[in-house]
């Protein structure tokens, strides 16, 4: 694994504007971020020979973006099918293209009109993603706040979590929105603006659940020496790791306050040849609240059971700086990639943890589908 | 329950178990080889790989593992919250089933419950949950 270990970088980021409604297509969408990412590195789109993405057929394909922006002979590529739980995988397995000498300069993309075009979940989809579907949409289980909720109860039932402590967690990370010039949501809120925010799915409330968003962000992977002599200070991915679990959608492991992340971390950890106490910052995967809280039980930031006051306090490790999901806005995982690479330059402005050497970014954890991908990034 | 339910989109796996379901059966599948019973329907057991199995009627039962109550309409004809549950089966310890609650109370963590079949119309029947008697 040291084979693999910080001999690729992330050397540019783009973003679009994040907003309810773009007006553009996912292509155009796609096209603006990786052009601002190209930019951002010093590079042109003739300098890119590997494209990838992800997508729940909501979006433009790597074999219609290249045309579009002329790349026309890519040398690799990768088109996969997933959301949240292959969102890091996706920068993962580029950084591996690029280790193995199959292409150079890639660029990760993620375009997503996920308010104006394609909302997630809902029963107004067409073919079901998973066989196991069929035993919950019956029932009027079908979104993700209900699937997350069902697991957040579970562990509140278990463990004494509480909703003031998803309530603290929304709060703060709205604190830290409020200081990103990218972020949607930046009025502050309280707990009893929480607490008074309406349910979705008990105990989930709004204020629970990540904002639906139209918006893109794109990063240049590249080799670490190359990435030395780029326009930006190079930020090494010290490790990508991917995760498998049982399955909690039907057929489940004994206990499903347990996600993959929690099998996935400590190979992760032996890959960057680092532990939790060496994390600066982590930009943690938060399409609902409790997907933070168990995440940081699961990768080694407090003890099993005690992530909800730890979410809560606000003493641990610096949590999704940029607002997350919760506040900035949900661009499928990519964008907390996008921030960890910012506070590893140094270039996050209000919202900058001193002296960040070391990042940790995960993807959703594993609750919709038993998979999950996270990686390490460090200061070049 | 309207007969504008949402209709399961079953699968060549699938469709005997909601055939039994819609007979009033509740049954799992039983590896011929180790034993270990499954949900939902598949072709192999997961734990040792064979690809004998039968069909096993076992006990409607189970505990709750966890519930919501859904605000969002996304029943055909439900306006009101709804509840779902998470049921760990009696019958398979590792397996989970969901389902609408049936109980006049709310649902508790590690609460007894059995299954309630609930005809919607002539070619489709859901499992409900409510508590044991
Ligand atoms: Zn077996």
């Amino acid at each position: 694994m040291a084979g693999f270990r910080d001999r690729t970088a992330v050397a540019g980021v783009g973003y679009t504007r994040f907003s309810k409604d773009s007006g553009v297509s996912t292509l155009t969408l796609a096209c603006e971020a990786i052009l601002a990412a190209l930019e951002d590195a010093g590079l042109t789109a003739d300098d890119v020979d590997g494209l990838a993405t992800h997508r729940v057929g909501d979006s433009a394909a790597p074999s219609v973006v290249g045309p579009a922006l002329g790349v026309h002979r890519p040398s690799w590529h990768l088109d996969q099918f997933g959301g949240g739980s292959v969102s890091h995988s996706v920068i993962g397995q580029a950084a591996l293209a690029v280790a193995a000498g199959v292409a150079e300069t890639v660029v990760c993309y993620r375009a997503i009109n996920a308010r104006s075009e394609f909302r997630m979940g809902g029963t107004g989809r067409g073919l079901p993603v998973s066989p196991e579907v069929q035993y919950q949409a019956p029932y009027g289980y079908v979104a993700p706040p209900q699937q997350y909720a069902m697991f957040a109860r579970a562990h509140m039932a278990k463990y004494g979590t509480k909703e003031e402590h998803f309530g603290q967690l929304a709060v703060r990370q709205r604190a830290s929105a409020a200081k990103n010039p990218r972020a949607l949501m930046r009025t502050p809120i309280t707990l009893d603006d929480y607490l008074a925010s309406r349910w979705i799915a008990e105990p989930f409330r709004l204020l629970d659940c990540c904002l639906e968003t139209d918006g893109a962000c794109a990063l240049v992977v590249t080799t670490a020496e190359r990435a030395r002599d780029l326009r930006r200070p190079p930020v090494l991915i010290s490790a990508a790791a991917w995760g498998g679990g049982d399955s909690f959608l039907s057929g489940g492991p004994s206990d499903v306050t347990v996600t993959a992340a929690a099998e996935l971390a400590p190979r992760l950890y032996r890959q960057a040849g680092v532990g939790p106490a060496e994390i600066d910052v982590a930009e943690i995967y938060d399409c609902f609240t409790y997907s933070v809280v168990v995440q940081l039980e699961d990768y080694g930031f407090c003890a099993k059971g005690e992530g909800g006051p730890y979410a809560a306090s606000g003493e641990g490790i610096p949590v999704n700086t940029h607002g997350g999901f919760l506040s900035e806005g949900y661009v499928h995982g990519i964008n907390h990639v996008a921030e960890a690479v910012s506070q590893l330059r140094g270039d996050a402005g209000d919202r900058q943890v001193d002296g960040a050497e070391v990042a940790l970014s995960t993807a959703q954890p594993g609750y919709i589908l038993p998979a999950t991908s996270a990686l390490i990034l460090r200061k070049g | 329950m309207s007969a504008e339910a949402i209709r399961p989109v079953t699968d060549r796996d699938s469709a005997e178990w909601w055939d039994r379901v819609r007979a009033g059966e509740f049954a799992l599948q039983r590896c011929g080889s180790c034993g270990t019973p499954r949900f939902p329907a598949r072709a192999y057991c997961h734990r040792c790989r064979g690809a004998e199995w039968s069909w096993e009627p076992v006990e409607p039962a189970g505990r709750i593992e966890s519930w919501i109550v859904s605000h969002q309409p996304f029943l055909p004809g439900v306006r009101e919250p709804y509840v779902v549950v998470m049921v760990r089966l009696a019958a398979a310890p590792e397996c989970v089933m969901y389902g609408n609650w049936r109980g006049e109370e709310p649902p508790r963590a590690g609460q007894r419950v059995e299954a309630a079949f609930t005809a919607v119309d002539d070619g489709l029947t859901l499992i409900d949950w409510r508590p044991a008697a």
